[in-house]
């Protein structure tokens, strides 16, 4: 399982929440540029249709691929009143083959994506992980070297945490805490609920900018 | 890169049945030949069909096979690397690795459903620079035996290529040697084309995992005539 937030922040912002978040987790960002395939099961195949994700991140020196299920999300009045999404997610890494191994057993690509951007990944209460990328799509199938972005000037902000059925209170309670000190840069909320950009992002980046960020907190 | 490595399974001649007397036969060889018992083990396959949408036509509920889908797919767990899994299409030559985790995101998926489990279990032998697992094939809830195999491991290469001779030398000792017992069948050895899975010369987990799905093929074969 885990606990997840998303948010969209304007591109000349992502600067001054890099600085916050440096400042925050007191770990180097590292460079993402994960390439996302969805593939969708085909006609007939499965009690239901479903959906499979394959994810490679073309910055690390090695890349290699993980297979992502990402599953429902937990219900119920608990689960409504809290603003973190709690969803099962399963995944595992996998060989080089494994797109043709999907085709094969009656998988077809549904969409593909290449997140560019950074990640910070570090220890607050709950195993976090931050990233900052924008969203590209490929004007050729697979072309990644030609992928051009969707949304210019908007970058889209996520925060997850791995948590367990017993455990995902705290999770939620430190993703909670964690998601109040970008407050003044970006809205974090559910996954397609985006509340979009917050007014107060440009006097908050030019505040961090100026006063040398991590320093102020 | 782990050892190269050949599976070989028990060969019944017509009419005879199998039993665990002859692997009882078996495992006291590897002694005589000087091997010494260090373990049990236990590789397993899991064996996946795919499931068919249930569609309202007219009314009535109606299956339809999926089209263009493998009507089998099968997974392997290994003994010596418990962290990862394999999943090999016998028909496409295909073996994909993942992690242990793999059976859950197919259970997730809901479009193969794990039908039988068999496992290959039994003892392990040190023998100088190799190893011997000799072991008796049952279904997962069962004690039904359902063949018998052993692996050759020889530790000090990972080329299949360079290890075939001293293979064969060992695989005549042990025919000579197992002669002896005067046991109703054989030991055999099927090579696996690796190259139509796309695996190279060096010895890899996937060759192990796409040598158990031949050996499976040939002990079902074997029990079948």
């Amino acid at each position: 399982m885990e606990c997840v937030v998303q948010g969209i922040i304007e591109t000349q912002h992502v600067e001054a929440l890099e600085v916050l978040l440096q400042g925050l987790s007191g770990v180097p960002k590292e460079r993402v540029r994960v390439h996302e395939l969805c593939l969708k099961s085909g006609p007939n195949l499965g009690v239901v249709s479903s959906e499979v994700r394959l994810l490679c991140d073309l910055a690390q020196p090695t890349p290699s691929w993980i297979i992502r299920h990402v599953g429902g999300s937990m219900r119920g009045t608990g689960a409504e009143q809290i603003s973190i999404l709690v969803r099962t997610i399963v995944e595992s890494k996998a060989s080089n083959n494994v797109l043709r191994y999907f085709y094969t057993i009656g998988y077809k690509l549904d969409h593909e994506i290449l997140k560019v951007g950074f990640a910070f990944r570090f220890q607050r209460g709950a195993q976090f992980t931050v990233t900052v990328t924008s969203a590209n799509k490929m004007p050729k199938l697979h072309a990644t070297d030609e992928a051009v972005q969707v949304t210019p000037g908007i970058q889209l902000v996520e925060i997850t945490a791995p948590c367990t059925a017993n455990n995902y209170p705290d999770v939620v309670s430190a993703v909670t805490s964690f998601c109040e000190f970008l407050a003044p840069l970006l809205h974090l909320s559910k996954p397609g609920n985006s509340t979009g950009i917050v007014p107060t992002a440009g006097a908050a980046a030019a505040s961090l900018m100026s006063s040398g960020g991590a320093k102020t907190l | 890169m782990p050892p190269a490595k050949w599976l070989m399974h028990w060969h019944p001649n017509p009419g005879a049945t199998l039993n665990s007397q002859i692997l009882a036969e078996a495992c006291g060889c590897a002694e005589s030949l000087g091997g010494t018992k260090d373990g049990r083990w236990k590789t397993s396959i899991f064996f996946y069909r795919p499931i068919a949408r249930e569609t309202s036509a007219s009314g009535a509920q109606q299956q339809q096979q999926p089209p263009d889908v493998p009507r089998e797919l099968l997974g392997v767990a290994l003994h010596e690397r418990p962290g990862l899994y394999f999943s090999i299409l016998r028909t496409q030559r295909l073996v994909l690795q993942a992690d242990a985790a793999f059976p859950q995101v197919m259970e997730k998926l809901q479009s193969y459903k794990g039908r039988v489990a068999l496992n290959f279990e039994g003892f392990q032998y040190q023998l100088g620079d190799f190893c011997l697992r000799i072991g008796k094939c049952v279904p997962n809830n069962s004690e039904t035996l359902r063949g018998i195999m052993m692996e050759v491991e020889y530790y000090p290469l990972s080329s299949i290529e360079k290890s075939r001779a001293i293979m064969v030398d060992f695989f005549d000792i042990w025919q000579e040697t197992l002669a002896k017992k005067a046991l109703p069948g054989r030991f055999i050895h099927v090579e696996s084309n690796f190259a139509e899975f796309g695996l190279s010369d060096h010895y890899s987990y996937q060759h192990t995992a796409v040598q158990y799905a031949i050996c499976l093929q040939q002990l079902m074969t074997a029990v079948r005539s």
